[in-house]
């Protein structure tokens, strides 16, 4: 549904007029336009419409007899509202009165003392005295609701907003109230801890302490903490955060509600793996090797013995740049490698260097949807991505689309997806043939014959026919929110040019709430491209002086001796790039293996020489940009631990001493060369950022943005995807689970991934292997172990493994086709 | 008294059957109904000036009239949670008479164009579902139910569904989540349900009893119904007479008639001569009349502008043998227990009001108490999210009112006679203390 046109009436509150907006709730709408507070337990905008159970919000409208619930009142014109009348407050004293009976007032040993609804409503609106002598609700307490969450029930004023956040906003359906009247408690449906790829969101919604976070719980009052704005740099969903810091260490991590990012929730991988900031694992000093071990090296060391390195080994230098590098670390290290030491073989693309023409048109400011386009789309087609691991906020904002908004939802995969059940229509593929099902759904939307594309992809033909009508049928505005999986490998580029014309058949085009949004394989992904770091562009995607080696070029340049050294900035390519076989043999091979890195993951572990520690998001600054084209500031929120500094000095640094001072002071002398430099970022400034950002593309400034090739390209005929014959077909994918952040978070821990193996149920029988068995998956010689997982929902014939994870990886697998039995 | 409606032939055996029902001019009345337009069927019915029997009495035709025209699917749910302590006509009526519930349940599903139609059953009426869905099975065999029923375009499905025992869910809202498999809970109004209802579509809720007397009004027609009773109060009602009386059970009666007809004439009154303390006029969760009021006519007006309301028609006599403190504690128990927990007056305030009543009984309380009871039946109501809450707090209310000398009274014999245990207790185990003695 297109978004709702805003209309503003005029109201009355208290003797004051006011305008709103049409439909906005009174709570909000006195609240935000009548600078009047209605006090609330239950409402919260974003779990979705009122329920109006708690019944704090009483007021008095003129020509209604009953007092009305404020949180679920639409404002209309002409509404003369009264909150202050001896009425109004009578009840709110009243309702206030019920809620403290039961309440056990605790507030001194309450996590949420300080900054608690509860307090703060009873402070402002309640009659201070209670004449309950009655003995309270006793529940045990506290209990763990799950390894994150610690629940006591007696503090539960039952306001249902948990419970309707895991119905309706996290659809997790685990949640819910038992018993009733006074005795009714809040529970998960099975009795088995309440583990969800959201859950801590119930934390931040409880009003009172009844939800505590465990890692959190007594480790400091509101008082003893600051709280900082950031953005979580975890992937590419660039949530924004609020740390909470006591002593220059982050104790908690906040939502910093941003309609435009993350609709005021966060994934459990952005809400506890701040602990791996603070983890005797991390690295936070510079370590050399030295006897075959990495031990730790002072400063001057380190950088002067990388510097020696990388000058000896000059123009032979390669780097990967992972997702997690700012694009002030980026444009610093293109200046490292292209004008220091002359190489141009640096990359932050894992599936190959694409065709700068395609990656223009993919980027092409008319061409990008928003994140509140997926909410407000007639229909999102989610094509080769799986927004729970990939991008996980992504995932809560196409329910909400789907819930609240009638979004038609289209689901075009390979691996079953979590949204399967809330789609209109989902199709599965061959694993890796992407580009033939864009391509097919491409000709059939043209009115092309379709059949021979789709079973090239390994689809079902009428699954494309299908996804087509629907697609046909939506409505204009439809975004497209793809994988970039699909833009990589052997085949990126016609993945590409599939995929444009998909957006070309659907007139995506300069269409206001249509477009694509990518969900790239890196945090800040479309910054990096953005800023030049890649083998094939220079800054603002313009073209490179000289093409240089893409990944997997430089991996097989160090394997041949092409190549000497590599830099690996927040990289680990035996975790993020394709193929394990590779780069095992390109590290060996590398002569000198300089890492930027938080944790000892194996590449680092295994091949670095010299390691210099990774500043955490809570401690760095610089921009980085998110998949709808947002340009945010990470700002430092803590003191860098350890001997940690920052980064850009470090880069900086690195090219003065090898003679090409970058005359780098500050991280912001940067950025603001940056703005210059990248045409359609000019005019930007790090105030005009400022804590929500903005969107380069919806600038003026877009207007310089480099001609880009318009579809349709002519596709050659993709190549069909591989026939099973007894085999499977092999399909990876990345847990939300699978980082060294969350390996390293004592919280976490337990939800880091160990390889399983998805299969679907017939291939399960026809190879005797039952759920949760050991089983190999093997190929040429290789194999990895894992626990079978049969999905209802996977496709027959095909096997999914995890990536980047350190031990089991599917990179270690070639493709297309596996052998998989019982261990 | 006019003759019977709702319970014409009542007692004839069989009648539950349909051969037994066609045979006394059963569906007679849907082949009349179907002939007729929407639109004339609905002024028919808003003509007839039917209120609904359930509790509210908010005008049946009026509620049909609400319900939006155009192609999205619509329903008609019945209400056959009949869980209001007092009440049990809706079972006699589906127990002998279930076909005439049918019939009126396919009229008003052709007059809103509902084409899936349930009526919800409360779980412990297991006869009378397994009558229900016999009745059923017989009205689809006989195509009353199914497509294009009697030659009309009109298709129609009907479906029994039961519960599992929560008073919540005969109230409307909380039904429909129930009927959808969800944990029965009111919802919030509006949008009320003629808007979006059952699985968000139109649904037209009304109660067995309304549904049974649409028959009669298609046969008498608007005027001649409305004939019947009084102004604003139209028709026939059952009323399910219940307490301190000689002959409790199911009288079917003319509203307007005099409420000390009823209890005297038609249920004979108290035993032994007894006066009346109280009485509830439409069953438990309507605040009490007493003995003065007896003289009022039984009708929506007459007993609202008494302080009280008609609701579902459950006349509970209670005689002057009985105590009111007894009587807000079953009060009290039964709606806390019952309260869903949803909303915060509700909840508390009615597990808080049997916390003190329950120390009135045991001799802890003092006549303080009294007023805090007193203001936390104000506090519930208005307050909350369905009207379960007032249902207790305007009955307690109003004994607390009426009876405060009585609440005072025993408050203090059970203060007295609890000290006078303690105090034995005490000299058995030779414990001495100041001011006490046995």
């Amino acid at each position: 549904m297109p978004r709702p046109v805003e209309k503003l009436v005029s109201l009355t509150i208290n003797g004051n007029e006011v305008q709103a907006p049409a439909g906005m709730m009174l709570a909000d709408a006195a609240l935000k336009y009548g600078d009047v507070e209605i006090p609330v337990f239950c409402y919260d905008a974003k779990i979705g419409p009122p329920v109006g159970a708690c019944r704090m919000c009483l007021v008095e409208i003129e020509g209604i007899p009953k007092m009305q619930a404020g949180c679920s009142v639409a404002v209309t014109d002409g509404m003369v509202v009264h909150t202050d009348t001896p009425t109004v407050k009578a009840a709110q004293e009243a309702v206030l009165e019920f809620i403290l009976i039961n309440h056990p007032l605790d507030c001194p040993v309450c996590d949420k003392g300080g900054e608690c609804p509860l307090q703060d409503n009873a402070f402002g609106w309640g009659g201070g005295l209670s004449r309950f002598i009655e003995p309270k609700r006793h529940f045990e307490k506290p209990l763990a609701l799950s390894p994150l969450i610690a629940i006591d029930r007696e503090r539960c004023i039952l306001c249902y907003r948990c419970v309707r956040y895991s119905q309706e906003v996290a659809e997790d359906f685990q949640l819910v109230l038992e018993e009733r009247g006074a005795d009714t408690f809040v529970t998960t449906f099975d009795g088995h801890p309440y583990v969800a790829p959201f859950s801590g969101n119930i934390i931040e919604l409880c009003p009172v302490g009844a939800l505590t976070s465990r890692p959190y719980r007594f480790r400091a009052r509101p008082w003893d903490i600051e709280q900082a704005g950031s953005v979580c740099t975890l992937c590419p969903a660039q949530c924004n955060v609020s740390f909470s810091v006591r002593d220059e260490r982050v104790l908690r991590v906040l939502g910093r509600d941003h309609e435009g990012v993350d609709d005021g929730w966060l994934c459990d991988k952005g809400r506890f793996a701040y602990q791996a900031i603070h983890v005797d694992e991390r690295v936070t000093e510079p370590m050399m090797r030295d006897g075959g071990e990495l031990r730790p090296v002072t400063w001057e060391l380190a950088i002067e013995s990388a510097a020696k390195l990388l000058s000896h080994a000059g123009a032979n230098t390669g780097a990967l740049v992972g997702g997690e590098t700012t694009n002030e670390e980026g444009v610093l290290l293109t200046h490292l490698m292209r004008e220091t030491l002359g190489s141009n073989d640096l990359d932050s693309r894992p599936g190959g260097a694409l065709d700068l023409e395609l990656l223009r048109a993919l980027n092409a400011p008319k061409l990008q949807a928003s994140v509140p386009d997926l909410q407000y789309a007639h229909a999102v087609l989610v094509l080769d991505c799986e927004p729970v691991d990939d991008a996980p906020i992504l995932d809560l904002r196409l329910r909400k689309g789907v819930r609240h908004h009638g979004v038609k939802l289209l689901i075009g995969s390979s691996r079953p997806s979590a949204l399967d059940e809330r789609a209109a229509h989902s199709a599965r593929f061959a694993p890796g043939c992407g580009e033939a099902f864009a391509a097919a759904l491409g000709a059939e939307l043209a009115g092309q014959s379709s059949a021979s594309l789709a079973e090239a992809a390994g689809a079902d033909p009428a699954d494309v026919v299908a996804l087509a009508t629907q697609l046909r049928e939506a409505g204009e505005e439809v975004v497209i929110l793809w994988g970039e999986r699909l833009t990589a490998g052997p085949r990126r580029n016609e993945g590409a040019r599939a995929l444009l014309n998909l957006a070309d058949q659907l007139g995506l085009n300069d269409r206001d709430g249509a477009g694509l949004l990518e969900i790239p394989s890196g945090t800040n992904s479309r910054g990096l491209r953005e800023v030049g770091v890649l083998p094939n562009a220079s800054i603002g995607l313009g073209d490179a002086a000289t093409v240089g080696r893409d990944a997997e070029q430089i991996g097989e340049a160090l394997a041949a001796g092409d190549l000497s050294a590599v830099i690996l900035l927040h990289s680990d390519p035996l975790l993020d790039q394709p193929s394990s076989a590779l780069w095992q043999r390109a590290l060996g091979k590398a002569s000198t293996v300089i890492a930027h890195a938080a944790f000892l993951t194996p590449a680092v572990l295994e091949h670095a020489n010299i390691v210099f520690p990774a500043e955490s998001y809570a401690e760095k600054e610089g921009t980085v940009v998110h998949p709808d084209s947002r340009v945010q500031r990470l700002r430092r929120s803590i003191a860098r631990q350890g001997e940690t500094r920052a980064e850009w000095a470090l880069l900086a640094e690195l090219a003065a001493r090898i003679g090409n001072d970058p005359k780098a002071l500050t991280c912001s002398m940067v950025s603001a060369r940056i703005f210059e430099q990248v045409p359609f970022y000019a005019g930007l400034s790090l105030d005009l950022i400022g804590g929500v950002g903005i969107r380069w593309s919806e600038r003026e400034a877009a207007a310089s943005f480099p001609a880009a090739p318009a579809a349709p390209f002519t596709l050659d005929a993709p190549p069909a995807a591989a026939s099973p014959n007894g085999l499977l077909r092999l399909g990876s994918f990345r847990s939300i689970w699978a980082s060294p952040e969350v390996e390293a978070s004592p919280a976490l821990a337990f939800l880091h991934p160990r390889q399983r193996v998805e299969i679907s149920p017939g291939d399960a029988a026809r190879l005797g292997i039952a759920h949760g068995e050991n089983v190999t998956v093997a190929s040429n010689g290789d194999s990895v172990t894992g626990l079978a997982h049969i999905r209802a929902a996977a496709p027959d014939g095909t096997v999914f493994l995890q990536t980047s994870i350190p031990k089991g990886s599917a990179a270690l697998l070639e493709g297309p086709l596996v052998e998989v039995k019982r261990s | 008294m006019t003759d019977t409606l709702l319970f014409t032939n009542i007692d004839e055996p069989g009648l539950n059957t349909i051969d037994v029902y066609l045979a006394r001019g059963g569906y007679e009345q849907l082949g009349r109904a179907l002939k007729m337009e929407r639109e004339d069927l609905i002024t028919e019915l808003s003509g007839s000036g039917l209120r609904g029997r359930g509790g509210a009495g908010f005008p049946m035709g009026r509620k049909a009239s609400f319900i939006p025209k155009g192609d999205m699917q619509k329903y008609v749910v019945c209400n056959a949670d009949e869980s209001e302590p007092g009440t049990f006509k809706d079972r006699e009526l589906i127990q002998k008479n279930p076909h005439q519930l049918i019939e009126g349940l396919i009229i008003a599903a052709y007059a809103i164009d509902a084409t899936i139609n349930y009526i919800y059953i409360r779980g412990e009426y297991d006869q009378q579902a397994d009558i229900l869905d016999a009745a059923i099975a017989e009205a689809r065999e006989r195509g009353f139910l199914g497509e294009k029923i009697l030659g009309s375009d009109f298709s129609v499905q009907l479906e029994l569904s039961r519960g599992a025992g929560a008073y919540i869910c005969g109230e409307e809202t909380g039904l429909l989540d129930s009927l959808e498999g969800k944990r029965g809970n009111p919802r919030l109004k509006p949008p009320f349900p003629a808007n979006e209802g059952l699985f968000n579509g139109p649904t037209l809720i009304n109660n067995v009893e309304t549904l049974s007397a649409i028959p009669s009004i298609i046969k008498l027609g608007a005027e001649g119904y409305a004939a019947i009773g009084v102004k604003d109060s139209s028709g026939t009602k059952l009323v399910s007479i219940s307490g301190n009386v000689e002959r409790p059970g199911n009288y079917e009666i003319e509203l307007g008639t005099s409420s000390r007809e009823l209890i005297y004439d038609l249920a004979g009154g108290p035993v032994d001569g007894r006066a009346i303390k109280c009485w509830f006029p439409g069953g438990s969760s309507t605040p009490v009349l007493t003995a003065d009021d007896l003289d009022i006519g039984y009708d929506y007006d007459s007993i609202a502008a008494a302080g009280s309301m008609l609701g579902s028609g459950a006349i509970i006599v209670v005689d002057e043998t009985q105590s009111v403190v007894e009587l807000a504690y079953k009060l009290a128990k039964f709606y806390s227990h019952e309260s869903c927990g949803k909303c915060t007056p509700c909840r508390e305030g009615t597990a808080w009001t049997f916390h003190m009543v329950e120390r009135i009984k045991e001799g802890t309380a003092t006549p303080m108490d009294l007023d805090i009871m007193a203001a936390v039946q104000e506090q519930i109501i208005g307050h909350c999210l369905c009207v379960l809450g007032d249902a207790m707090a305007m009955p307690i209310g109003s004994l607390i009112a009426k009876f405060r000398d009585e609440f005072e009274a025993e408050i203090e014999t059970n203060r007295n006679e609890r000290e006078r245990k303690l105090a034995e207790e005490f000299a058995a185990a030779e414990v001495e203390i100041e001011g006490i003695s046995a």
